[in-house]
């Protein structure tokens, strides 16, 4: 009797074993799966630290959107002095039409508000509007018209707030070839 | 619980281990070697929060690209090992030239059934293709360079193939076709 209650203890254990046995062999191959997707390495800006691990850099960051566009490829932004950053992307050819991207995002660290500076235009003359446009306000500056003129714009921020810059071209007849557009972005005074 | 679910979980593991220890020895190299800065910090948006980041997308692309292939090479070198001892030791019974040339090169040791079943293989293939996988779906994404995503799905083509063929071997030997032994 006893030998029979153990077979029957030892069937009913295989049963609930059975399924958790083959749950944990799916958890290995999914945990590093799942593990190795995380541990991918991401782009982003890295903080600067002082030695108790507070940030104490109170300054205008400006860092790059990024993204895909169709008409606004390979974006770069550098770090050009403390002061001034360089931005520059590719702009290929498009059809007759209006497009716009959101390219920078700026930030005022200070307690004083910033006056920025926008200088920019393409490389071959395109016969394109292009303006820059913040996430602020709906107001639009032109950066370079269809004449090839350029224009330098001023964008003021707050105290401690950011804003989203927007690049916008606007075109009235197709363009089939692309031209690479560079933009100096300055941070002119404290206010 | 059945034998095969036993061995089964048994030989995942170190395969399942090996994958994270090459991505993760595979960006820690990288990154001492070429002096690169990054950073380990929290991201809220993930299934995981741990994220690794570097101040520029080149740097991430190249890292990204060397850790994959590391971590390629860490499951698809024992899988090789493998592959090599299984068709050592089953032409061994056909061939005795093979003999003579592994005791010329001192891998007598090499002619054991241990390593050699399909299951073993199989389990080790599966994480490789979890590998490749990774790695196709990171070049088609543009977060790995493409020759490292041909790389791996090549390497998981290959041992796919020598997969097979040990499972052809095994299936040889529980039902041998006529013209073979009889």
């Amino acid at each position: 009797m006893p030998n029979q209650n153990a077979q029957k203890f030892k069937k009913v254990l295989s049963l609930v074993v059975e399924p958790i046995a083959l749950g944990v062999l799916a958890l290995l191959f999914i945990i590093p799966t799942i593990t190795v997707m995380n541990l991918s390495p991401i782009t982003k800006k890295l903080q600067e630290l002082n030695v108790l691990g507070a940030n104490t850099q109170a300054t205008v960051s400006i860092t790059l959107v990024g993204g895909k566009h169709p008409i606004l490829t390979e974006e770069n932004l550098n770090k050009a002095s403390d002061i001034s950053y360089e931005y520059s992307t590719q702009i290929t050819g498009r059809g007759a039409d209006s497009y716009s991207k959101p390219i920078v995002e700026i930030k005022n660290n200070t307690d004083k508000a910033q006056k920025i500076s926008f200088y920019g235009q393409t490389v071959n003359q395109t016969q394109s509007n292009i303006f820059l446009r913040t996430d602020r306000d709906e107001a639009i500056k032109k950066i370079q018209d269809d004449r090839g003129q350029t224009y330098t714009q001023e964008i003021t921020i707050d105290p401690s707030s950011k804003i989203v810059v927007f690049l916008s071209i606007e075109n009235l007849a197709s363009v089939n070839f692309s031209t690479e557009f560079d933009l100096q972005i300055k941070v002119i005074e404290n206010l | 619980m059945s034998k095969l679910l036993r061995r089964a979980l048994k030989i995942s593991i170190v395969p399942a281990i090996l994958l994270i220890a090459g991505k993760f020895i595979g960006i820690l190299c990288t990154s001492i070697i070429y002096n690169l800065n990054f950073q380990i910090s929290n991201d809220l948006n993930g299934l995981f929060s741990v994220q690794i980041y570097y101040p520029d997308a080149s740097t991430t692309l190249f890292v990204n690209s060397i850790s994959n292939l590391v971590m390629i090479l860490f499951v698809a070198l024992p899988l090789a090992y493998f592959i090599i001892k299984t068709t050592l030791y089953h032409t061994i019974a056909h061939n005795p030239r093979t003999i003579v040339k592994m005791t010329r090169f001192n891998m007598l040791k090499w002619i054991t059934s241990k390593d050699t079943s399909f299951l073993t293989m199989f389990i080790w293939c599966a994480f490789l293709w979890i590998a490749s996988g990774v790695t196709i779906a990171h070049t088609l994404q543009g977060s790995t360079y493409p020759w490292v995503g041909i790389v791996a799905g090549s390497v998981a083509l290959i041992a796919s193939l020598f997969t097979i063929k040990t499972f052809e071997i095994e299936t040889d030997n529980i039902y041998p076709t006529e013209h073979k032994y009889y």
